[in-house]
C-alpha cells in the first residue's frame, strides 16, 4: 500500500530564529530542510516526523497525530533525542556538528552544520566507473576516522552508505545521518521499522539483529567501496545469504586496482561477521599501508594471468 | 487472525500416551498448549490431562475476545494447573504426586507469548531458520551451557530426562517466560515434546516445515521421529501453527487508520492502550529536559566559543 508522504514545510516559513530555504531531503522518519540562521549561515534542519505515525497535511504546519500513535510517536521522539545526544558529544571534522535542538509544531528538530558539497553517492553517478584508488584510499581512511569516533561513543551508524556520506567541497568526508542509530536501542519496537538499506546493510541487519556490532557497519565500509568501483551497490546481504553471486573484487577488478584495496573489500563484505575486521582500527591499518601500484597485466588471458600470479610468488 | 494450525499426538513404542496438546482460539487470541507427563510418577497422563484442560478452560473464560494481559494470563493458569494437580492427588490421597512439563503459546495482535516449565520446547522458526526457542529446565541443558558436556554428550546423557521444574510437584514450578515476540508473516510457531525434538533437531524441522503445508509437514515429521524412535521410542506431539500475518503491517500503515469507520478505530484503540508497549514514558516535562539536556552537551562540546 502506498503511504501517504507527508508535506513539508513551505519554503519561507519561519522557524524559531532560522528561516527555511527548501526542503533537502524527505525520509521515512524526517523531513530535512535547508535553513538559514539569523546571523545569515546556511544550516540544515532536521524534522523528527515518522510517515507512519504524523501526518501534516498540504497547508498545514502542525502535523495530526491520532490519540492511537501518540505512545509510538513519543517513543520515536526518545529515539530521536537519543541521536541528538550521541551527536552533540560528537566534536569530530568528520562528524556532522549538531548545532541546536528545539521543539515546536508539536514535534522536535535538529540543527546541523551545512557546508556545499556533494554525497558520495553522487560522485559516484557522476564518475561512474571512473574513481582512482587514491581518492577512495583518501576518502575512506578519513571517513574511518569518523567512524572510530562514532564507535568510540558506543554507537553504531548502522546505515551507512555512499548517500550518507558527504563530501565537503574539498573532498573531506562527512558522516550524516544517524538516524538508524537509534536501532541499538530499540530493536522490539516493531512500529518502528528497522531501517536499512538493501545492498549496504550487513547480514546481522536482517532477523534478530543480535549480532549487531562495529563489523556491520565495516561491512557496509565495503559494500560502499565496492559501490565506488561499481557504479551501483552489491548485492543484498539478505540475497547472499540465500544465493551469493556477489562478484568478489578481487576477480571483477583484477589488476584494475592494488590486490591490498581489493582484499579489502571483499574483507569487509565477508557474510560471516567475524571473519571481517573487527575494529575500525584494523580497517584503516591496512587501508594505510603502503599502496603498491597495480601492475599492467600485458596478456589477458587467464593462463597468462596464472603464470602471472606464479611468477609474482617467486620473487 | 489469519493462520493455519495443525496438532497430533502419537504413542510411539510406550504401553500409554502421556503427552496432551490443545489449541483453542477466540476472533482475537491463540492458545497452544502442550504437556508432556511423566513416566516416573504415577498417573502422568492425569497431570498432562489437568494442565492442558486448566489452561483451555481459563482461555475460554477470560478470551473474550483477547486477553488483558497475555503474561499474567499464562502465569496465572499454569499456576492453576499446578495446585490443580495437587489438590486432585490430595483428595486421591496419593502417595506420589503426578507431575508433567508444559509449554503454552498464546498469539494476539500478531504478537507471540510464550511460558514453560520443564523439557517440552517451542521453537519459533523464520524462513527455514529457528530464531527462538525454550530453555529446557533440565540439568543437562545446565551442564550444556557450563560448558561441562558438548551437544553430542547431551545427547545420550544419562540424566537426560531429569527435570528440575514441572507441574504438579510439591515444590512450586519455575515457570520461565518468552519476550513478546512480534510474528512475521509465515512464521511457524511448533510446541513439541521430547519425543519429536529429542531425535530431529530444530534446524532441521525448521528446514522441512519452511514454506511446507503443515497439515503434511508435521505428520511426516512425527512419522520419521517414530521410525527413529524405535520399538522402545517415547510419546511424540506437536502443536504447530503458519501465521499468516505480519505485526507490522498491521500496526504501523497511517493510511489505514485514516480509511478506517469511525467504529473500527476505537476498537484499534482499545487494543493499543492495553498494550504496554505503547504507553509513553516520555512526558512534556521530560521533553523539556531531554532538549535542555542536548543543548548544554552542544554548548559544551563546541569549541571556540
Amino acid at each position: 500500500m502506498a503511504q501517504q508522504a507527508n508535506q513539508a514545510l513551505p519554503n519561507g516559513h519561519p522557524l524559531e530564529e532560522y528561516v527555511i530555504d527548501r526542503q533537502l531531503s524527505l525520509g521515512g522518519f524526517s523531513i530535512v530542510y535547508l535553513a538559514k540562521g539569523a546571523d545569515g549561515k546556511q544550516v540544515a534542519i532536521k524534522e523528527y516526523l515518522p510517515n507512519s505515525l504524523a501526518l501534516r497535511t498540504d497547508g498545514q504546519v502542525m502535523p495530526i497525530i491520532s490519540a492511537e500513535h501518540l505512545g509510538a510517536f513519543r517513543y520515536g521522539m526518545k529515539c530521536f533525542f537519543e541521536e541528538g545526544r550521541a551527536l552533540a558529544r560528537l566534536s569530530h571534522p568528520n562528524v556532522i556538528r549538531v548545532l541546536n535542538f528545539f521543539r515546536a509544531n508539536e514535534t522536535v528538530y535538529m540543527v546541523m552544520e551545512y557546508e556545499h558539497g556533494r554525497t558520495l553517492q553522487e560522485f559516484i553517478q557522476k564518475h561512474q566507473g571512473h574513481i582512482s584508488e587514491r581518492f577512495i584510499r583518501g576518502v575512506f581512511t578519513r571517513m574511518l576516522n569518523g567512524l572510530r569516533e562514532v564507535h568510540s561513543h558506543k554507537l553504531l551508524h548502522l546505515d551507512l552508505k555512499p548517500s550518507n556520506i558527504y563530501l565537503r567541497a574539498d573532498n573531506t568526508p562527512v558522516l550524516i545521518d544517524f538516524g538508524a542509530a537509534r536501532q541499538t536501542l530499540s530493536t522490539d519496537q516493531p512500529m518502528l521499522k528497522p531501517m536499512y538499506t538493501p545492498g549496504f546493510a550487513s547480514p546481522e541487519h536482517y532477523g534478530s539483529r543480535k549480532d549487531l556490532g562495529p563489523w556491520s557497519d565495516i561491512y557496509s565500509v565495503g559494500a560502499s567501496m565496492y559501490a565506488c568501483l561499481a557504479g551501483s551497490a552489491p548485492q543484498a546481504a539478505d540475497e547472499r545469504l540465500k544465493k551469493d553471486s556477489l562478484t568478489p573484487a578481487m576477480i571483477r577488478w583484477d589488476g584494475q586496482f592494488s590486490d591490498r584495496l581489493l582484499e579489502i573489500i571483499d574483507w569487509c563484505l565477508n557474510l560471516n561477521h567475524l571473519y571481517r575486521p573487527q575494529s575500525v582500527f584494523a580497517l584503516q591499518k591496512a587501508l594505510v599501508e603502503t599502496v603498491t601500484p597495480p601492475q599492467s597485466k600485458s596478456s589477458p588471458h587467464w593462463l597468462n594471468r596464472f603464470v602471472d600470479k606464479f611468477k609474482k610468488a617467486e620473487k | 487472525m489469519r493462520f493455519t494450525i495443525y496438532q497430533e499426538s502419537r504413542q510411539g513404542g510406550r504401553a500409554n500416551n502421556e503427552d496432551r496438546t490443545s489449541y483453542c482460539y477466540s476472533r482475537d487470541a491463540l492458545l497452544m498448549v502442550i504437556a508432556d507427563g511423566m513416566g516416573g510418577h504415577h498417573h502422568g497422563e492425569i497431570a498432562a490431562q489437568i494442565a492442558v484442560q486448566t489452561l483451555a478452560d481459563s482461555f475460554q473464560r477470560e478470551a473474550k475476545p483477547s486477553l488483558a494481559d497475555p503474561f499474567r494470563f499464562l502465569q496465572k493458569a499454569m499456576n492453576n494447573a499446578h495446585h490443580a494437580i495437587l489438590d486432585y492427588s490430595s483428595r486421591r490421597r496419593m502417595k506420589d504426586s503426578p507431575r508433567t512439563t508444559c509449554v503454552a503459546c498464546l498469539v494476539q495482535d500478531n504478537v507471540a507469548y510464550w511460558a514453560h516449565a520443564g523439557d517440552s520446547r517451542l521453537f519459533l522458526m523464520r524462513n527455514g531458520r529457528v530464531v527462538a526457542q525454550t530453555k529446557d529446565h533440565s540439568r543437562v541443558r545446565l551442564l550444556l551451557e557450563e560448558g561441562m558436556i558438548t551437544e553430542a554428550q547431551a545427547a545420550v546423557h544419562p540424566d537426560r530426562n531429569k527435570i528440575f521444574s514441572c507441574l504438579g510437584s510439591p515444590t512450586p514450578p519455575e515457570i520461565e517466560f518468552s519476550r513478546k515476540t512480534p510474528l512475521a508473516h509465515g512464521d511457524v510457531v511448533l510446541l513439541c515434546t521430547d519425543g519429536l525434538w529429542g531425535v530431529t533437531s530444530g534446524e532441521l524441522m525448521a528446514v522441512s516445515l519452511k514454506g511446507a503445508n503443515l497439515l503434511q509437514a508435521i505428520p511426516m515429521l512425527l512419522t520419521q521421529a517414530e521410525t527413529k524412535g524405535g520399538p522402545h521410542g517415547d510419546n511424540l506431539s506437536a502443536v504447530a501453527v503458519r501465521w499468516e500475518e505480519a505485526y507490522v503491517d498491521e500496526a504501523s500503515s497511517a493510511i489505514s487508520t485514516q480509511t478506517m469507520a469511525l467504529n473500527e478505530v476505537t476498537t484499534r484503540l482499545e487494543e493499543f492502550g492495553r498494550n504496554p508497549a505503547y504507553k509513553s514514558d516520555l512526558s512534556d516535562d521530560e521533553i523539556e529536559r531531554a532538549i535542555e539536556e542536548i543543548r548544554s552537551t552542544i554548548e559544551k562540546y563546541t569549541p571556540n566559543k
